[in-house]
């Protein structure tokens, strides 16, 4: 089962629809988890949602909970509630992205996708991460293209992926493909 | 004895209680009520759930309670309250049960399930009917600009990604609400305009925005998001190369595609919403609209409670993320919407339903007639083009006015 974790987000059941394909999916907000499926699951996904990633404690303690012992994904805010847990800086950023479609670059060190793949993915983010971030078992795996912000993380030792933009968009091309990479990671 | 169009005309000038509401090639209008009832938190769902459920008239088009959800039921619906702010104290939402149905097309045809209907006409009184001109607002430019500022700075943080604001007109008014919404017609009819005339209150709208159509198991939404001012010379191939070269506009309109989506996404099956038309452009009399209509089936078990409390507010006229949003906007409008980005509509006793967004509307209440209008603060507006925005889409409304 995949557990997703809603975060009071718009865009949460587009998520929802696109993991479907892939497995039983069940939805909870953040402040109203089912303990028994969540222990259950085999795969826990943060949405995206309104705000940073301190606003969100209880997400937090899911994430150092379960690291390591199930695949965690993060979308947007749940990206960067991953990175913030890792002791990432999530800063504003100078130009805000909301409704943008970009051009994402995967990077050399990406284990799943095919290094200087160019994607198309929606974007919904006022904030980033802050660089340089360093961390021992997590990868910066994708930039975007004009500006180079980080797009995309993968722990392939903790099972942690997270994407900045919105594989569950009408903006992405082909966002089930990303999913489905993640998953069978 | 009166024929139909005699009948009619009798009934749009005395004060009886009607609604019409526009339809595919003409109008509807509904009268001789046999159930009002007023809405509110508490019966909200055991209205939609068993109530509608119960309807058993004979007349198909008859078996269908019509009438409208303010926006502060409807947020109560989901859960926000809404802090104490200045009021009217309006009907919270209404619906109405009819008995008569007066078809206008090319011709009028009436059913009803009342033998003498055509007797069932108040007898003509004077009914004290005045309006100024002049309309006040409640939020000037600098008080406008100084919210902007505020939600500009939550987008900045991430609190919210859209965020509309939305500004009210208000005079001193008793108006003749059948002879202002047959005026209105006339210079801007829109697709989803309807009139609800009762006792102590009148609403008239020319909404263009369609919220939820349900037959059978089918769902459609058809959000608008982008205006663009029209001028005389202006053609729709114009308008169209506009919205597509408009970076600012287009990325409202994305935001808004993908909250529809996911709010379909909450009632339907898996896999089953898609965009059926993205981004047409549609011409009314002051403006032009960038519009999406998106469809989805639903899952099976599905309330009609289900159905309105994922999909309203709608997403349209509120922002993004909805929740967030809406507390951010309870959190400093100062004044209630009554009815302004509520809904109105039936519910067929069979389940299917057609609701629009309540925009571009009067509302005429205890002497008082107001207008709201909102538009959208992303990360690129700017407040004074927002402000004009406004303005234009009140226009054909406070025209009247001057008439």
């Amino acid at each position: 089962m995949i557990y997703v974790i809603d975060h009071e987000d718009s865009f949460t059941y587009n998520l929802v629809h696109l993991f479907e394909n892939f497995g039983q999916t069940y939805v909870s907000n953040y402040f109203n988890i089912d303990k028994k499926k969540l222990d259950a699951c085999k795969i826990i996904v943060f949405s995206p949602g309104p705000g940073e990633p301190s606003h969100y404690p209880e997400t937090q303690k899911i994430y150092y909970q379960y690291r390591g012992l199930k695949k965690i994904i993060g979308i947007c805010l749940g990206y960067q509630q991953i990175l913030y847990a890792e002791k990432g800086q999530i800063i504003p950023q100078k130009k805000i992205y909301h409704g943008y479609q970009s051009r994402i670059k995967v990077l050399r060190e990406s284990l799943i996708f095919k290094p200087n793949k160019i994607l198309i993915g929606g974007r919904y983010h006022s904030l980033k991460l802050k660089e340089p971030f360093s961390s021992k078992t997590l990868k910066i795996t994708m930039r975007c293209v004009e500006t180079n912000v980080a797009m995309a993380i993968e722990d392939t030792i903790n099972s942690v992926y997270g994407f900045q933009f919105h594989p569950d968009s009408f903006l992405t091309v082909d966002g089930k493909f990303l999913i489905q990479k993640i998953l069978q990671a | 004895m009166l024929n139909n169009k005699e009948y009619l005309n009798k009934i749009f000038q005395s004060n009886k209680p009607l609604i019409i509401y526009k339809t595919i090639g003409g109008f509807d209008v509904y009268t001789d009520f046999k159930e009002r009832i007023v809405l509110n938190s508490k019966n909200f769902k055991s209205f939609l759930n068993i109530k509608c459920n119960k309807l058993n008239s004979k007349i198909r088009e008859l078996n269908c309670y019509v009438g409208f959800f303010g926006y502060e039921l409807l947020c109560e619906n989901i859960n926000i309250k809404l802090p104490k702010q200045e009021t009217l104290n309006f009907y919270p939402g209404l619906v109405y049960k009819p008995q008569t149905i007066i078809k206008i097309r090319k011709n009028i045809t009436i059913k009803s399930l009342l033998k003498d209907f055509r007797k069932k006409i108040p007898s003509q009184k004077n009914y004290n009917y005045f309006y100024e001109k002049k309309f006040n607002l409640n939020l000037n430019e600098v008080q406008y600009s100084n919210l902007f500022k505020y939600f500009s700075k939550k987008i900045k943080m991430g609190e919210t990604y859209q965020i509309k604001i939305c500004q009210t007109y208000s005079n001193k008014s008793n108006i003749d609400s059948v002879n202002f919404f047959w005026k209105l017609m006339s210079i801007n009819e829109s697709p989803e305009s309807f009139l609800i005339r009762d006792k102590d209150y009148s609403i008239i709208s020319c909404s263009p925005e369609m919220l939820i159509k349900k037959k059978k198991n089918t769902i459609i939404t058809k959000p608008i998001a982008g205006t663009l001012n029209r001028t005389k010379k202006m053609t729709t191939k114009y308008a169209r190369s506009y919205f597509k070269k408009n970076e600012k506009e287009s990325k409202e309109h994305n935001m808004i595609v993908d909250m529809e989506r996911n709010d379909l996404s909450r009632i339907c099956r898996s896999g089953s919403v898609k965009i059926s038309k993205l981004k047409s452009v549609e011409k009314y009399r002051d403006l032009y609209h960038y519009v999406t209509e998106i469809k989805g089936l639903l899952k099976d078990k599905t309330t009609n409670h289900d159905i309105i409390s994922a999909m309203m507010p709608g997403g349209s006229v509120i922002g993004c993320p909805k929740i967030n949003t809406l507390k951010l906007l309870n959190s400093r409008e100062r004044l209630n919407r009554n009815i302004y980005t509520g809904s109105f509509g039936y519910i067929n006793a069979n389940g299917d339903m057609h609701f629009s967004i309540i925009i571009r509307s009067i509302l005429n209440f205890k002497k008082r007639s107001e207008i709201s209008a909102a538009s959208g603060v992303v990360i690129d507006s700017k407040p004074k083009k927002e402000y004009k925005e406004n303005y234009i889409k009140a226009k054909s409304l406070l025209d009247l006015f001057k008439l």
